[in-house]
């Protein structure tokens, strides 16, 4: 055998074995309620309807085997036997007739021991059930027992049929009883109960999902099954309703075929829109045929129809599963072919089949009907294929929420690492352009500084004190850079502690007493002024007291540094000779050529902080003023270049 | 000070211009006499053997070996030679690594010849220079903790430093001056010097410590 894609998976090895266990068990099940008690194995009979029982010396006494059938009559049956023909057991003497389809009464030495309702005008009957009947103790005979048995014709049966009977020990024949009553009858009605409401309930889903096609054909069939199988439950009916529940009985037989038959197209992906509609409206036309024709030609020429379909279908699941060799269309195949079997079966027993009886006579007169049970086999199947596709597809919804979470949770990932990469760049960014302003500040001061006292000493405009100013100059321009760029916070208290720190001392040297009057507010953490900002801010100052040591004649400065209204305010005020500090600085003899440029430098790096310089003379002394905006705008909104 | 002897220098310097300008402003105060000036710092080493000196004034960047080196070196077997290391920011990340190897201050390149003499006169009467930024490093290096007497729940490692050193610290890392964190602390300007002294020797010996600690934990000891 071919290694199919079904043999793979391991639940529908599952399925494939529970199915094989439920055959088996039923089965099993059969062949044990096939065993039978001895019993006679002959019987006279004569045909006739009459109530009366016939003349024990009656000429018409005919001797036949058992057992027997009649198209269409009534019979009476006449069996003698000794008691206990079996083997002692426990219990009472009974009769155990395994059928007993038209009803009748049944005499023991000419007393009633039983009467089964039969067909009259009012009623009709069709005794499926085995019976277990206790012979009156009172009228049997060790010996030459005679048992008198009228039977009914079966309404719309075969005809009259006795079955092989057997009298025997209770404890005997008990068993034979419950084993057939389990599968005659306790079957059936479970089939009925269980059928409707798996069902409706199917049903009820498919209600909610009409996409799922398959519950709907499942729903349907298992819903249309157990009210066929009513047949084998309702024993006897008023004789109005009798034709009408026929009729249903009819209906439900070819409703299920109809869908059994648009379950497998679906199922093989072979269903058509025009062919389903048809196969529909062939179930549809049932109805009216019931309506227009009456049931016996309405079954006979509707059925013969089904009988087609019903073939198709098994066609169709053999070709499917032959073709697609999956779980599914085998175990349907497999299913479907097995009710066929069981319906030919059944038809052979209700026919008596000559074929049937040559070949297992006894099977033939046990009339066991296994096309309901078979049916129940291929519900199964459908219903554990449903059960399979809801679990899988459960599965697989289980399994796309989880793929989606994964993918959710990536791109939450790489919007994050997104994130992340912008603000590394802003912050490359940032530091970026602080360089470029650092780098435009030292070219600008101290590079030009240098270049422009090279030129001089070069043509020798210089002599050494003024070369070491210079330079001196130089160093202090570096300095003020260093503490306003290399603290490690690049904190603007961290850099002005250390300028702070250089110019107390330098100004104590030179015999000046400097005050420090310096409230800047706090950032939240982060430093008040960006370093450039300080830079240029401590450029300023430094510059002012630079001018202050050289020119004022100063004995106390004073360096205030805080915020007023929105405005930051820096004063460098000095007690000195007032107007040289504020002059530009040719005026003054000795004062360094460059000193002009150090005013208008102060003036620029004013205004890069958004502000404005001014010199205020006091008497005595210099005020130089800055003010500029708060927060410095350029702190906040680190303009882009 | 009645101890007239004057100050004994060594300088080990291998740039030759601040060789010289050391070397004059030494030679130019007549309290101080240069016992020796080297440009290697192997040089220096013998000279530092073969005389030591009061004061060695040490530049980090020799050609030879780590003036780092020569800290240790003169810290380990010359315990009565004060080291000033030269600097030319005074905030380079080099002095504190001095401190901890020994060094008691720092001198700027750029300092003028008084100057010089000054800061040899009082790194040898016990004064220690400090900066604002090697205040701050030494504040980080503690990490803020402050090892009050009566605090509930000291922290694992608790600083070594007093709660009067931590708050000095602070007010030089604002910049002010001894004279201003005296005025502020109510103390005098001597005892600011003798609390910067302290600091160094706790900064040396804790740094000691680690290191025997974490020679301990590498299996070297």
């Amino acid at each position: 055998m071919k290694r199919g894609r079904w043999a793979c998976s391991e639940r529908y090895a599952a399925l494939m074995s529970g199915l094989a266990t439920g055959l088996v068990a039923m089965l099993l099940g059969l062949t044990s309620a096939m065993a039978m008690a001895q019993g006679p194995a002959h019987a006279q009979v004569i045909v006739t309807d009459s109530a009366q029982a016939p003349a024990a010396d009656d000429p018409r006494w005919r001797e036949q085997p058992l057992a027997h059938d009649l198209p269409g009559q009534g019979a009476w049956y006449r069996v003698r036997f000794d008691a206990p023909l079996s083997a002692p057991g426990d219990g009472p003497t009974m009769l155990y007739l395994p059928y007993f389809y038209g009803g009748g009464r049944i005499l023991l030495n000419g007393v009633l021991a039983a009467e089964v309702p039969h067909t009259t005008t009012s009623l009709r009957v069709r005794w499926e059930r085995p019976m277990l009947l206790p012979l009156p103790a009172a009228a049997l005979r060790p010996q030459g027992n005679e048992l008198l048995i009228q039977a009914h014709a079966e309404h719309q049966g075969t005809g009259t049929v006795l079955p092989r009977l057997a009298v025997g020990a209770q404890g005997d024949l008990q068993p034979l009883f419950e084993r057939r009553l389990f599968f005659v009858r306790t079957l059936p009605v479970l089939t009925w109960v269980a059928g409707s409401v798996v069902g409706l309930l199917v049903l009820f889903i498919w209600l909610q999902r009409r996409e799922e096609v398959l519950y709907g054909l499942f729903g349907l069939a298992a819903l249309l099954w157990a009210q066929r199988t009513s047949t084998f439950v309702l024993e006897s009916l008023p004789a109005g309703a009798w034709d009408l529940w026929r009729s249903v009985y009819h209906l439900c037989t070819g409703g299920f075929v109809v869908v059994m038959a648009l379950f497998v197209l679906n199922l093989a992906g072979r269903s058509r829109r025009g062919l389903t509609r048809g196969l529909i409206a062939y179930a549809a036309l049932g109805p009216l045929l019931f309506v227009v024709l009456g049931e016996g030609a309405a079954a006979s020429v509707w059925t013969a129809g089904l009988a087609l379909v019903g073939l198709g279908s098994v066609a169709v699941a053999v070709w499917a599963a032959w073709r697609q060799r999956t779980a599914e269309t085998l175990a349907i195949a497999a299913a479907v072919v097995l009710s066929v079997l069981a319906g030919v079966h059944d038809q052979w027993v209700a026919t008596r089949s000559p074929l049937l009886m040559r070949w297992a006579p006894d099977w033939s007169d046990h009339r066991l009907f296994l096309l309901h049970h078979a049916a129940n086999v291929l519900l199964l199947v459908m219903g554990v294929l449903l059960a399979l596709r809801f679990v899988r597809s459960l599965n697989a919804v289980e399994l796309a929420n989880r793929t989606l979470e994964a993918r959710v949770r990536q791109r939450e990932q790489e919007i994050e690492a997104g994130y992340r990469r912008i603000a590394v760049l802003q912050r490359e960014q940032a530091a970026t352009d602080e360089r470029q302003r650092i780098m435009r500040d030292l070219h600008d001061g101290l590079g030009s500084q240098l270049f422009t006292s090279l030129s001089r000493a070069e043509r020798g405009a210089m002599d050494s004190s003024a070369m070491a100013d210079t330079l001196r100059g130089a160093i202090d321009q570096m300095r003020v850079a260093i503490e306003a760029l290399a603290s490690e916070e690049q904190d603007f208290d961290a850099a002005f502690g250390n300028f702070r720190f250089r110019w107390d001392a330098r100004l104590r040297e030179a015999g000046l007493a400097p005050r420090w009057d310096i409230a800047l507010p706090d950032g939240n953490g982060a430093s008040p002024l960006a370093p450039h900002d300080a830079l240029q801010l401590l450029h300023i100052i430094q510059e002012a007291l630079t001018n202050v040591l050289k020119h004022a004649r100063a004995s106390a400065v004073v360096v205030r540094v805080g915020v007023q209204d929105a405005m930051l305010v820096v004063d460098i005020e000095d007690n000195g000779e007032g107007p040289q500090a504020a002059t530009p600085p040719g005026d003054a003899p000795g004062a360094p050529p460059s000193g002009g440029r150090g005013l208008a430098n102060m003036r620029n790096r004013a205004q890069r902080l958004g502000g404005q310089l001014q010199w205020h003379v006091l008497a005595p002394g210099t005020r130089v003023s800055l003010r500029a905006p708060w927060p410095v705008p350029s702190t906040t909104a680190p303009a882009h270049s | 000070m009645t101890d007239h002897r004057p100050v004994g220098v060594l300088i080990v310097e291998d740039e030759p211009e601040f060789l010289r300008r050391f070397s004059e402003a030494v030679l130019g105060d007549a309290q101080l006499r240069l016992l020796g000036a080297a440009s290697t710092g192997k040089a220096g080493l013998a000279l530092l053997d073969a005389q030591p000196p009061d004061v060695l004034l040490v530049d980090l960047g020799l050609p030879d070996l780590s003036g780092i080196e020569l800290i240790r070196h003169a810290a380990r077997h010359h315990p009565d030679c004060d080291t000033l290391v030269v600097t030319m920011f005074a905030d380079d990340a080099h002095v504190i690594g001095s401190i901890e190897a020994g060094a008691t201050g720092y001198l700027l390149k750029d300092a003028s010849a008084a100057r010089i003499a000054a800061a040899i006169h009082e790194v040898h009467e016990g004064g220690s220079p400090i900066s604002p930024s090697i205040a701050r490093r030494v504040l980080a290096r503690f990490r803020g903790g402050v090892a009050a007497p009566d605090a509930p729940a000291p922290p694992s490692e608790p600083s070594p430093l007093s709660e009067r050193e931590t708050e000095l610290l602070r007010l030089i890392a604002k910049g002010f001056s001894f004279e201003a964190v005296a005025e502020v602390l109510c103390i005098s300007p001597h005892t600011v010097v003798t609390h910067v002294k302290n600091i160094y020797k706790k900064l040396a010996v804790h740094s000691r410590g680690e290191a025997v600690h974490e020679a301990r934990q590498m299996g070297l000891l």
